[in-house]
């Protein structure tokens, strides 16, 4: 999908929660919060500071140095869901 | 001139990374997202949590609370209480309010949970591309579940 928007000429960027599978997706251009889980891309629930730390954190990316086919990890703190086996 | 309709899907390694430049301030940005975590208005139709290869549009003037969404794949905890968490419309319009970005398109899109990948490689993602680039976004930000 995001290659695809990349191909009509449109700037992407995705943030993911799933590094390994993006990488292998060969993204244009991605940021991945480090640990977090589906459901929590941006963070957690009514945390507006941090989920827009992250959004302006991915839109930087399209002005940042092009990284193609990387995924840009960073740490937020601790993941919004940290008991094992929530998804 | 009439609308030629979504071109046929190119063929390209994977190799190959796809990469168009943003040219421009972020402040002069305006933003389509683009979401595969089953989001929709609460009064759109359902997506089949069994799988679905359609999309929905989502109005640029949505807010989160008037947003919904129908999956069975990832954890709920975040957007039972805040769609902002995998749909970030109101962070988007908040930081337009404040000049950081330009705006938002009138239209954002979603999809659901599908595992007919033939089927979205060869009709949906190339329909759905298509009528992205109709909005004329300065960029598309995805988002997954």
């Amino acid at each position: 999908m995001q290659r695809s928007i990349e191909l009509v000429g449109i700037p992407t960027v995705v943030v993911t929660v799933e590094p390994e599978e993006t990488r292998q997706a060969r993204p244009p251009r991605a940021l991945s919060p480090r640990g977090f889980v589906a459901g929590h891309s941006l963070g957690r629930p009514g945390d507006a500071a941090l989920q827009r730390r992250i959004l302006m954190d991915a839109l930087g990316l399209l002005v940042s140095e092009p990284r193609p086919g990387e995924v840009i990890e960073r740490d937020y703190g601790p993941s919004p869901v940290t008991a094992p086996g929530t998804r | 001139m009439a609308d030629p309709g979504p071109p046929k899907p190119l063929e390209l390694s994977r190799y190959c990374v796809p990469f168009t430049p943003f040219r421009g301030k972020l402040e002069e940005l305006s933003v389509c997202l683009v979401s595969t975590a089953a989001v929709r208005a609460k009064d759109d139709t359902p997506f089949d949590t069994e799988g679905d290869v359609t999309w929905r549009v989502i109005s640029g003037e949505a807010g989160a609370k008037d947003l919904r969404y129908d999956d069975t794949h990832y954890d709920h905890a975040c957007v039972d209480r805040d769609m902002n968490c995998v749909f970030p419309i109101d962070r988007l319009r908040e930081l337009a309010v404040e000049g950081r970005i330009a705006g938002l398109t009138a239209r954002h899109f979603s999809l659901g949970y599908s595992q007919a990948l033939r089927e979205l490689r060869e009709r949906t993602i190339p329909a759905l591309v298509h009528e992205v680039d109709r909005e004329r976004p300065g960029a598309v930000l995805l988002t997954g579940g």
